[in-house]
């Protein structure tokens, strides 16, 4: 015993667990997310309790905690229906409750507004409309499929009056231009395009009319609901989102219901200031922001990493720009966003608005935060991720490869751009994964250079000039704190930033790994064993 | 061909060495770029104020040899305003002192022929005195506009405001009066007999419509302890303070009609100087008081020891003294400045962070001075009839290296504080920009991160590197690796709405966490023995170890859960926090210091953990090879030989994850409270520099001092890391020299 505590191996023990300890914590956050973010979209049964006091309550049950004292234990109750009762969740005390069950009639609607509604179906009002569906749920789904078409076309006219809309807005700034030019000299030209403009105008009032007629006449289609304590409310069609009995649905009606679900999330609009629907905007403005931010700082970060490795002798200058490499990538992302602020938005984009859109003053179009401040920004930020990957794969390759390639003659442009770069490439890439997913994570210099919480527009479009690199964004990671600290009812929009989380983790974790992976087998393609 | 096809060769290669060189050096200039932009918005905080002579103008002899009681200019230093005891208003411009309109005052009470005193009191409206005793209030407009030529066009308009004409009389020497809103009005009389009188006139409207004035009438009888020598009242009519030429300071309460209140007098100097002038700071709170040997000084109640719920005057602030008597002090209209009149100076100071921002030494005394309503352009008068104007040019009085980072008593304060507060609801509030919680909660957040990641992740870079099987060890580094590239968002937000409600759930389990994780840990090892004696576990646990520690770590932790609810309700009558506060006196956050801690742990320890790594790894194998040769076990051989060798490098991951974790935003955005306070306590929230500019500059105003500040302390972010990382990258290179592996 003495020769096991002499030789130290229980100190090798105590470092095996602080090992330990730091794999539990991974794996905790990896799982926590993960069973919140994966079971937000299971249909979960919904359970009617009859309480002692003879009061009723349906839901679906999302906590359960036990009282330390008393052991008994409660049951946090998401009860929806936050236009009658107020509140989302309720807590039951486990002795109140006198009877459960679970009625298989009871049904899930989603609403446009207003959360959940958890119910039961008496009936379906439908003028007009012929339904043959035995019981009032056959009717509300044969109901909803009749509709589906008009709704269809009622979209299809918001499109057009979004186009029409944005070429008016076009035509109102090209009119601003000229008025700010001078108006006498350029009159006929301006009441030209005033003239095309209330044209497309009207047209829009138009549509909007036919538009909202459509939409009355579906609205008057509405579903009879009765909540558990039997208080009645009549919801119109358009309201309906989605519509399930999750108690009688069966496991693969699930798996359906589940998919659905996931695929909402992956291509639909937010809904309910983000705490409901789709995070199509905010994925694709992640992309888009990554995409644009690599297109500046791969080519800084390789040329500064081929500067160091290939073209800089050891010295003075080489220690400095390494000094300065790892401040890059040491001083905090914050100080970037306030430097984005000052030099980009402010400087740059302010100097951009007063001379070429000085018309539009003192209303900003550079001179605010937007996509291309966001990706310069976030660029500066993550080059030495490229730089470091990129060095560090240029000084695997074997210093032979080099001396062959320049005793053949070849200059040392050529051997870096026929041999090195070529051989480089996956550790290239590596950085560039890295950096991307280091800027997919990035949310506080995001917060001041750009991101909104609810951009009205993508920053790509079918409009002319396409991407519109002024344009505000949404964000995945700023989804995340935004909904998460910011909005009114947190404990309502607590799954929605779980399946955040879970998205952004997922990408970033999985681009990581796939950058890890790749320097890797770099890594052995090379180093030879020495010991 | 083959000559050209060379040429060409050999021209791209020395462009494009040109052009990589460049790029190089570009990432240095990048750095520097950074902190010189951001230094150049923060810099002007320290811009010292000017005040430059815009014109000097002799009043027309036109205007006659008639008393001056008031004078005033606009904003861009083109007009000056003259009033005289006529009652008329004369606009001159400043340019060459020629008279542009001369305006009578308009409704002039009946019977009033002479202007006795004329109070400005505030947003370019004037209460005039006159002669009978009867008070009028005109409100003046001037505004200037130059045209391409250079030809100035002044704009002015004279208009009577609300009649406050409603106790006259003879032998007043100076008059306040004010409007109470809502109620009626106040007047104070300073009568040349030396006395004061209050009179009220409360306006009561009956349900008819039909107003209902009711007059009180108040002297002031009560033996004062000198002769009065100064007087004013605050805008809202709530409080009256006088001076005495023995150095008393006296205020009266007269919010109530007919109830005159002395509430206190206080000598206002230890040698008790006559007390020459006094003046209501912006926002009604201070009073600036002057006396005969130049000393200017602001008070306001607070709470005294002793005095229970009372408050009394108290000294608050001392300016840098003015060499003769104060004549007359003048308020800011914009922000907590004071302009003080003495002999041939005019001091120009601000009140919070005791900044003398300017000394204006004028030719001769000035006997009247006026700031225009936005504060930036001053007119003096003096003994020679000659006006001279300024352009004054203060950018961020409030602003000092003191109240950045010292102690500042800012008013409704107790006693000096470190404050953070900028922005609240009404208008005059002063915003307070101290940087020293911010600092203090940067170092606490960050302290205690480091105390939790440095240890975890230092021993498991040395596991993993030494002890670790290298089949293991290639599957485990990616994973910490991997770690490493959680976004910090993700982490915050778990801990702010995951572990934060879980940990105030039971607080306890943390504390016992401590203490029993290690006892089992010692238990295993007690055991582990036993168990490894069997020579093929023996085998398979060489460099596995870890994975037994596992289900230790995580049987501890659910072990304090359990004891955790036993202890609460056993010792601590069910309920952990009250015990806190009710014995401690310990206030809990749920968003605390314990929260910060793991959090911001978490997100440092993969960084400390794969650098220190690095470095314990690239000690040469031939030292350890030696070293177990020798007989030494592998713990020995790890602590005595590798360890100490690669000391440099571990201590510059430790440096690292320092900066890394001083600068980091959103975890602690989000898992602290982001209170600005001052204390070490670990069930209490922080707010770091980092968070503070991620929370305040969405709403900073360009170019306020709100938004230099938070550039400012972007500034000491950056130099903060930018000397930890680079004493962190000295060493590492030491390091790497040392052993020629890089």
């Amino acid at each position: 015993m003495k020769l096991f505590w002499k030789t130290g191996e229980p100190y090798v023990l105590a470092t095996g667990a602080a090992l330990a300890i730091i794999l539990v914590m991974s794996l905790t956050l990896v799982g926590v997310v993960m069973t919140n973010g994966l079971g937000y979209f299971w249909p979960k049964a919904l359970v009617k309790y009859e309480l002692k006091d003879g009061s009723t309550a349906l839901g679906q049950i999302t906590q359960q905690e036990k009282n330390p004292i008393s052991g008994i234990c409660r049951f946090q109750l998401k009860v929806a229906n936050r236009d009658v009762l107020g509140q989302d969740f309720r807590w039951i005390d486990e002795k109140e409750i006198s009877k459960s069950s679970q009625p298989a009639e009871a049904v899930l609607l989603e609403r446009r507004e207003h959360g959940n509604y958890f119910g039961f179906l008496q009936g379906v009002t439908a003028e007009g409309l012929s339904l043959t569906g035995a019981t009032p749920y056959d009717k509300l789904i044969e109901a909803r499929k009749l509709v589906s078409g008009k709704l269809d076309d009622t979209r299809k006219i918001k499109k057009q009056m979004s186009d029409l809309n944005n070429s008016a807005e076009g035509l109102r700034l090209k009119i601003q231009k000229l008025e700010y030019k001078g108006s006498e000299q350029n009159a006929a030209a301006i009441s030209e395009l005033t003239a095309v403009r209330e044209k497309k105008m009207s047209e829009f009032t138009r549509l909007n009319e036919q538009a909202t007629v459509t939409l009355a006449e579906i609205g008057k289609i509405t579903a009879q609901m009765t909540d558990v304590a039997g208080g009645n409310k009549d919801i119109s069609l358009t309201e309906i989102v989605a519509l399930q009995r999750p108690n009688s649905m069966s496991f693969f009606a699930k798996c359906g219901a589940y998919i659905e679900r996931v695929r909402e999330l992956l291509l639909d609009d937010p809904r309910e200031s983000n705490t409901e629907g789709g995070l199509f905007p905010a994925i694709f403005g992640t992309v888009m922001m990554v995409l644009l931010m690599s297109v500046f700082s791969l080519p800084f970060g390789v040329i500064a990493a081929i500067y160091l490795r290939e073209y800089a002798r050891d010295g003075l200058m080489t220690r400095m720009v390494r000094i300065a490499v790892n401040n890059l990538a040491g001083v905090p992302s914050i100080v970037y966003g306030v430097f984005g602020l000052g030099f980009f938005v402010y400087g740059i984009g302010g100097s951009l608005d007063s001379l070429f859109f000085p018309e539009r003053l003192p209303t900003p179009t550079f001179g605010t935060g937007g996509i291309l401040w966001s990706s310069l920004t976030l660029a500066l930020l993550t080059v030495p991720v490229v730089i470091v990957a990129t060095e560090e794969s240029l000084a695997s390759i074997p210093k032979g490869i080099r001396e062959g390639s320049l005793a053949l003659g070849a200059t040392k442009f050529q051997t870096l751009t026929k041999i090195l770069l070529p051989m480089a490439t996956p550790g290239i890439m590596t950085g560039l994964i890295l950096s991307m997913a280091r800027a997919a994570g990035e949310v506080a210099p995001l917060m001041i250079v750009g991101v909104v919480k609810l951009a009205p527009t993508l920053p790509f479009d079918m409009n002319f000039p396409f991407f519109h690199m002024d344009r505000k964004f949404m964000h995945l990671g700023f989804h995340i704190y935004d909904v998460g600290f910011q909005s009114p009812n947190v404990e309502a929009a607590k799954p929605m930033v779980f399946v955040t989380t879970m998205l952004l983790l997922a990408i970033v974790v999985l681009a990581s790994s796939t950058a890890i992976y790749l320097r890797n087998r770099m890594r052995s393609k090379y180093t030879t064993s020495t010991f | 061909m083959a000559n050209k096809f060379t040429d060409k060769s050999r021209r791209n290669d020395r462009l494009a060495e040109v052009f990589i060189r460049i790029g190089g050096i570009m990432v240095i200039i990048s750095v520097v770029w950074i902190l010189v932009m951001i230094s150049k918005v923060a810099l002007p905080l320290f811009y010292s104020p000017s005040a430059k002579n815009a014109a000097n103008v002799k009043i027309p002899a036109a205007i006659g040899a008639g008393k001056v009681l008031a004078i005033g200019s606009d904003e861009n230093q083109l007009g000056i305003l003259v009033l005289d005891e006529s009652g008329t208003f004369h606009f001159l411009k400043a340019s060459d002192g020629s008279l542009s309109a001369s305006i009578k005052v308009p409704a002039i009470p009946s019977g009033s022929l002479r202007v006795e005193s004329a109070e400005y009191v505030g947003k370019s409206a004037y209460n005039l005195l006159w002669d009978n005793g009867a008070i009028s209030s005109v409100a003046i407009e001037l505004t200037s506009s130059k045209d391409k030529a250079g030809v100035v066009t002044l704009t002015h308009d004279v208009t009577a405001k609300d009649d406050l004409t409603f106790a006259d009389g003879v032998g007043i020497k100076r008059s306040f009066a004010r409007v109470i809103e809502g109620k009626g009005t106040v007047r104070v009389d300073q009568l040349t007999s030396g006395t004061l009188r209050v009179a009220h006139q409360i306006v009561e409207k009956g349900l008819l419509g039909n107003e209902k004035r009711n007059n009180t009438n108040t002297e002031i009888n009560s033996p004062l302890p000198g002769r009065l020598s100064a007087v004013t009242v605050d805008s809202k009519g709530h409080y009256l303070y006088a001076g005495t030429d023995n150095g008393w300071l006296l205020r009266w309460d007269i919010s109530e009609p007919g109830n005159v209140n002395l509430l206190e007098s206080t000598p206002a100097s230890e040698n008790r100087q006559a007390i020459t002038s006094l003046a209501m700071v912006l926002g009604d709170v201070s009073v600036a008081v002057g006396d005969a040997s130049g000393t200017l000084t602001t008070w306001f109640p607070i709470k005294v020891a002793g005095s229970g719920e009372d408050r009394r005057l108290t000294k608050i602030h001392t300016l840098r003294p003015n060499q003769k008597n104060i004549s007359s002090i003048i308020p800011s209209p914009r922000d907590k400045t004071l302009l003080s009149l003495s002999d041939a100076e005019i001091h120009v100071d601000h009140m919070t962070s005791e900044r003398n921002l300017l000394t204006i030494r004028t030719a001769s005394p000035a006997v009247i001075a006026a700031l225009s309503p936005k504060g930036n352009s001053l007119v003096a008068l003096d003994g020679n009839n000659t006006l001279t104007l300024w352009k004054m040019d203060i950018p961020h009085p409030e602003i000092s290296f003191g109240t950045l980072f010292g102690k500042v008593w800012y008013e409704g304060y107790d006693k000096p504080e470190y404050a953070w507060q900028s922005s609240a609801a009404n208008d005059d509030f002063e915003p307070k920009l101290s940087l020293v919680p911010l600092v203090f909660g940067t170092i606490k957040a960050t302290l205690f991160a480091m105390l939790f990641a440095a240890p975890l992740a230092l021993l498991g870079a040395l596991y993993t590197s030494q002890f670790m099987s290298p089949k293991l060890k290639g599957r485990v580094k990616p994973v910490v690796e991997i770690m490493a590239a959680i976004p910090s968002v993700v982490i915050g937000f778990l801990a702010g709405l995951w572990l934060a409600p879980l940990i105030d759930k039971s607080v306890l389990t943390i504390f016992l966490s401590i203490v029993i994780v290690p006892f089992m840990l010692l238990f295993t090892i007690f055991f582990w023995k036993r168990i490894k004696t069997a020579s093929l576990l023996q085998r398979a646990t060489r460099g596995h170890e870890f994975v037994a520690m596992i289900p230790v770590v995580i049987l501890g932790i659910y072990l304090a859960f359990l004891l955790s609810g036993f202890a609460e309700v056993n010792m601590f009558a069910g309920d952990f926090k009250q015990w806190l506060f009710s014995t401690l006196g310990v206030r809990y956050d749920q968003r605390n210091s314990i929260i910060i801690a793991i959090a911001l742990g978490f997100a440092v320890i993969p960084i400390i953990f794969t650098i220190a790594e690095d470095a314990i790894s690239n000690v040469p194998r031939n030292l350890t090879a030696a070293s177990l040769a020798l007989g030494a076990s592998r713990w020995q051989t790890a602590w005595r030989v590798v360890l100490p060798s690669a000391l440099p490098g571990v201590f510059s991951a430790v440096m690292i994850g320092f900066g890394r974790a001083i600068g980091e935003t959103m975890i602690v955005l989000m898992a602290t409270g982001n209170t600005p306070i001052l204390s070490w306590s670990l069930f209490n929230g922080l707010r770091s520099l980092s968070a503070n500019i991620a929370v305040e500059i969405p709403e900073a105003p360009l170019n306020s001092s709100l938004y230099r500040v938070l550039f400012l302390s972007a500034v000491l972010l950056f130099i903060f890391t930018f000397i930890i990382n680079t004493g962190a990258e000295a060493l590492r290179q030491r390091f790497r020299k040392k052993y020629g592996r890089y």
